[in-house]
């Protein structure tokens, strides 16, 4: 991973993004949703606005079910 | 973003309340409006017996550790369909469901459905017509069923269901899609008693799904992540995900959806015509009521070796 990344994984796929920028910017280059995911920072829940840092790795947990 | 209760950093942050809180005080605030809509919809008392429908996943679970901590009496049911192999999805969600009860020590049924009818819903759905390429319906039509059964059978007040508002809005919009006058007369946060049929209740409807998910990561509650190997592709997924996209420029589009559609049937937009209205008879082979002329829709599916 760059060093000035951000590693954001969702169901074990990892997307890199650059540092620096907020969650939800993270989120709308990733094209994902913010309606659909949580995320955390070493487990702990945080918003769109949050901004994420070089070497951070944030899960996004995906909160849509069905069948 | 900040707390508006305390000030200090919010972790959930609703934008169709306009609202953002912390951990303490969104789950103090989740589980009091559980219990607002659970008076407001007159769902059910502290008197009553109430039989929650546990999968294993977030909602279910969450609803099960929010009425225990409201102080209602909700025994759980867990249907054990056998999905996957041994420690597959079925054996998974069975052992969080298990380790959940005996955490708060909360009287748990489990019914296996291959321990009563022999064979697995993949099995089911493998060789009957209605199951071609069709689990899901097999699936749910088995649910319905066995709930049924057990709630009349162990003479519980009322079962409830963890369905949240984005599998409201979700059906909601597959039934007016098709202009399904049947399901969308029947579709509330209530479904009374009617002819055998037991009533119903899902005190969940008014809340997103990602809010059911906050709720259960900020309580710790081991929910099963995976999804159902079989529910890839599903139309009710599609569905949310158009919403949330209609939700995202929008906030709260969803709930509009769902409230007003509530309201509008409320005032009378969907008067039912006679045709629509259920006639309910006993079947014949199981007991169970069913609107069909002979033996009900699990019956038929039962009955096609």
């Amino acid at each position: 991973m760059n060093k000035e990344s951000v590693m954001l994984r969702k169901r074990g796929v990892d997307y890199e993004v650059k540092a620096g920028m907020t969650l939800g910017s993270a989120l709308k280059e990733l094209d994902i949703l913010p309606e659909t995911v949580l995320a955390t920072r070493q487990g702990e829940l945080i918003l769109e606005d949050e901004i994420i840092q070089e070497g951070e790795l944030i899960i996004l947990i995906d909160v849509i079910s069905g069948g | 973003m900040k707390c508006r209760t305390c000030g200090s950093k919010a972790v959930v942050n609703m934008r169709q309340h306009k609202l953002a809180l912390c951990k303490e005080h969104y789950l103090e605030w989740l589980p009091q409006q559980v219990d607002r809509f659970i008076k407001k919809y007159q769902m059910f008392s502290k008197e009553d017996r109430i039989l929650v429908a546990v999968s294993g996943g977030k909602d279910s679970l969450a609803l099960w550790d929010i009425l225990h901590g409201l102080g209602y009496n909700a025994d759980g049911i867990y249907i054990n369909l056998g999905i996957g192999t041994i420690g597959g999805y079925s054996d998974l969600s069975l052992q969080k469901v298990k380790k959940f009860s005996e955490e708060r020590n909360l009287g748990l049924r489990v019914f296996s459905v291959i321990e009563e009818f022999n064979e697995s819903i993949i099995d089911i759905s493998g060789r009957t017509k209605r199951g071609m390429n069709r689990t899901c319906s097999v699936c749910g039509l088995t649910k319905r069923h066995v709930l049924n059964k057990v709630t009349r059978d162990d003479q519980y007040d009322v079962l409830v269901t963890g369905h949240n508002l984005d599998d409201e809005a979700a059906t909601l919009f597959g039934n007016t899609l098709h202009w399904a006058g049947e399901f969308l007369l029947r579709q509330g946060p209530v479904l009374e008693a009617n002819g055998g049929l037991v009533r119903k209740a899902k005190p969940l409807c008014r809340f997103y799904e990602k809010e059911m998910a906050a709720y259960a990561i900020l309580k710790n509650i081991d929910y099963i992540y995976e999804e159902c190997p079989y529910s890839t592709g599903s139309t009710s997924i599609y569905y949310k995900q158009q919403l949330n996209i209609l939700e995202h420029h929008n906030p709260g589009e969803k709930l509009r959806f769902y409230v007003h559609f509530l309201k509008a049937k409320k005032d009378g937009l969907f008067s039912p015509l006679k045709s629509i209205q259920q006639s309910l008879h006993e079947c014949p082979e199981c007991g169970q009521p069913t609107s069909s002329p002979d033996l009900c829709s699990f019956c038929r599916l039962m009955s096609r070796k």
